[in-house]
């Protein structure tokens, strides 16, 4: 009678051990294996994170590192004179290591190399793309971009803007890309187009200063439209 | 069963009573409201973070009320020998270890049962709403809980020394996060042995980074069969260690 | 049938600090009975042996050699303890609840069926002059009150057999009285009493017949008759039987 306990912790473990191999069989989660997070300033932060059972928190605050990097206050990722968003790919791909899920980071970073006003990196944007779409395959997203920039590359601006749109309402479209081709439009001087992209953005975005930017694009445009057209004259 | 109901009314209303417990619960509030301001950071992602930032603090807190909670669980009696007139009734101490156990869980489950409520309400201010996948995170978080609970609780009765038993804890916690790195390695390893070591440390400790479904909320999210065997095995794990528990437990003298 | 029965019991405690192992003898050879309805007075110096006669009757001790008995059961069986009410040197009881959630939690571990619990905590409580206080936390209460609280326990459920480890010491004259008085009203009705002390003067007034331990071993039974009428007859009997065995030596003012 002295070892019944042990016997039935015996029998428990083994059941374990059964639900276990069933709950692996069904699911498998998609991150990578942890010495991905070995490089850089915040490998510290980063595998601290991801060893304790947080790497989805992690991600996050990777995202915040990324976006403070874009806003250009990370000064453990300083760019050389001349290299502007020198680092946007390594730190949207720490984002993308440490959960493959965030798309968003992704797509942020290859929209502000291929298509930001005076960055032009679409080489560098394509890269990060096919990064992406190899960690998440089935994330469709990630071809039509691939598919905007090489329109791009042959000089097919309006295939490339027309393509850009179909993901317009897509949840994984940063309000930074809608920003970008809503003022595509509007260099191409097609303000009534720019004036719906940015309604679009005023009514589909929750975030207090792209909603002020929105509306001050709108209001812009509703003043370059309601001037008459010098053909009317 | 009226023993174990006693023990788990007495346990639960300790608990509830304890400062520990109290400052636990209000510290968890400072974090969701510093998961509300960090989220505020990530400008698209801000309903991801709020998710994600809440979530990771309810599990927090919760973790480290259960090891506090359960690694002082029978120490604390021991030291006070409040034991002594527990035992001295026809309790049987499996029953006693059961009780305490369960009215611990509960302890932390209500707490995390406030956090929650309090996150869904900020989602939902948010426009997030998406209750069942909400409540199956929540489950899981409190498998691990109960899991981390029962290996705390074990680990107080093999060491019979706190602190010891609380860096054992989270050692252990880390390590159930490791399981499928362990795998791994263990697949690359050309060495027998440490194939064999990799392996059974992999399948001992508690495999925590398949539980994660918070973690891997953004992902593909799996269905309610594995659910149902997630559950299982939070059940049978923490049930083992309990049944360790108990063996060390009765060849115990106050 | 003995309510209580020792048969040839040793006990030997076993530490080992660093790989040295060290024993100390608790009990050696004990062979003694208790008749049902009787009260029997333990005498002893500290580290006599008394508290671990006691804790290896209410089965928090296990015997290293023979057995123990109580009301007809092996002691190590918990079902026994729910005839048996013992209370300790100490109240040790949970301090964060109050006297009547304390009492709810023994009267429901002793199986009274949950619908007496109420009325017989409410009748003891009253009975040990804790009426007004049952709703106070234990925190609050008196060394005297939680004496008073913890007698209460050990009787909440009627016990056939009750068990007193050092109940007069450190109490004040008025409480000693109280005791007295109980152990007396518990053999007015028929039951059994054991209790430990050093007061010689207490137990020759209450006990029918007393054991004297020293070092281990119960080296003296003496009956009522013996020191009844007779003038510090049983005072001699223990200084003439007990040996000091804790290396202190006796003080001498010369």
């Amino acid at each position: 009678m002295k070892g019944r306990w042990l016997a039935a912790a015996a029998a428990l473990f083994a059941l374990a051990l059964f639900a276990g191999a069933r709950m692996r069989r069904l699911h498998e989660p998609r991150f990578p294996p942890l010495s991905e997070l070995k490089a850089g300033p915040f490998a510290f932060q980063d595998a601290a994170l991801a060893a304790a059972g947080f790497r989805a928190p992690a991600a996050d605050l990777a995202w915040i590192q990324l976006l403070q990097y874009a806003a250009g206050s990370l000064p453990e990722y300083a760019d050389h004179a001349g290299h502007p968003y020198e680092h946007l790919s390594t730190l949207s791909l720490r984002v993308t290591r440490l959960d493959p899920s965030f798309h968003r980071a992704v797509l942020f970073s290859a929209g502000m190399l291929a298509w930001f006003h005076g960055v032009e990196r679409p080489d560098e944007a394509a890269e990060l793309l096919n990064e992406g779409m190899r960690r998440s395959p089935d994330q469709p997203i990630y071809a039509l971009y691939l598919a905007a920039i090489a329109y791009q590359k042959q000089g097919d601006t309006g295939r490339m803007i027309a393509l850009l749109e179909s993901s317009f309402d897509a949840p994984e479209t940063p309000s930074t890309m809608k920003a970008i081709l809503a003022n595509l439009r509007q260099s191409r001087g097609e303000h009534r187009e720019a004036l719906a992209l940015w309604e679009r953005i005023r009514a589909s975005e929750r975030d207090r200063s792209e909603h002020a930017r929105a509306k001050a694009k709108i209001a812009e445009l509703r003043a370059i439209l309601s001037k008459p057209s010098p053909r009317a004259k | 069963m009226q023993t174990i109901s006693a023990v788990f009314a007495y346990t639960f209303k300790e608990h509830l009573r304890h400062k520990a417990w109290l400052s636990a619960a209000l510290f968890g509030l400072v974090l969701l409201g510093g998961a509300i301001i960090v989220s505020a950071l990530g400008a698209d992602e801000r309903a991801r973070l709020l998710l994600d930032l809440g979530l990771a603090a309810i599990e927090a807190i919760a973790l480290v009320s259960t090891v506090f909670l359960t690694v002082h669980l029978i120490l604390a009696e021991i030291e006070s020998r409040a034991i002594f007139l527990i035992l001295t009734h026809p309790v049987r101490r499996a029953d006693y270890l059961l009780g305490r156990f369960l009215g611990t869980v509960a302890a932390v489950a209500l707490g995390m049962a406030g956090m929650a409520a309090m996150h869904l309400l900020l989602l939902s201010l948010y426009g997030w709403w998406e209750p069942l996948r909400y409540a199956a995170a929540l489950g899981c978080v409190l498998g691990k809980t109960a899991v981390m609970g029962a290996l705390s609780l074990l680990l107080s009765l093999a060491l019979t020394s706190e602190a010891a038993a609380m860096s054992f804890a989270v050692f252990l916690w880390m390590l159930g996060h490791f399981s499928s790195e362990m795998r791994f390695l263990a697949d690359r390893s050309g060495s027998a042995f440490m194939k064999t070591a990799l392996v059974a440390f992999s399948h001992a400790a508690p495999d925590f980074a398949r539980f994660n479904y918070r973690d891997f909320w953004h992902q593909p999210s799996p269905g309610g069969e594995w659910l149902f065997w997630a559950g299982a095995y939070a059940l049978a794990y923490a049930a083992a260690c309990l049944a360790l528990s108990v063996q060390l437990f009765d060849q115990k003298e106050f | 049938m003995n309510a209580i029965r020792f048969q040839n019991v040793s006990k030997i405690y076993r530490r080992s600090h660093l790989g040295r192992v060290t024993e100390t003898t608790g009990l050696s050879g004990l062979d003694l009975d208790v008749a049902q309805g009787e009260v029997f007075g333990l005498l002893g110096l500290n580290g006599s042996g008394k508290t671990t006669a006691i804790k290896l009757l209410m089965g928090l001790h296990h015997p290293t050699k023979g057995e123990v008995e109580t009301l007809g059961r092996r002691a190590s069986d918990v079902e026994v303890l729910a005839r048996i009410g013992y209370a300790p040197e100490s109240a040790y009881l949970n301090k964060t609840l109050t006297g009547r959630e304390n009492l709810r939690l023994f009267a429901s571990l002793s199986r009274i069926p949950r619908a007496a619990v109420e009325k017989s905590v409410e009748e003891i409580l009253a009975k040990v002059g804790l009426g007004k206080a049952m709703d106070q936390r234990l925190s609050e209460y008196s060394k005297g009150m939680l004496q008073r609280a913890s007698l209460a326990q050990a009787l909440v459920h009627d016990p056939e057999l009750v068990i007193l480890d050092e109940p007069v010491t450190g109490l004040d004259p008025l409480a000693i009285k109280e005791v007295r008085v109980l152990i007396l009203w518990l053999k007015s009705k028929g039951k059994t009493v054991l209790f430990s002390s050093h007061d010689i003067s207490e137990v020759e007034r209450v006990c029918d017949r007393i054991g004297i331990l020293s070092g281990g071993r119960l080296v003296k039974v003496m009956k009522q008759e013996e020191w009844r009428g007779k003038t510090d007859a049983l005072e001699t009997a223990f200084t003439a039987a007990v040996v000091r065995t804790d290396g202190v030596g006796p003080i001498r003012m010369e």
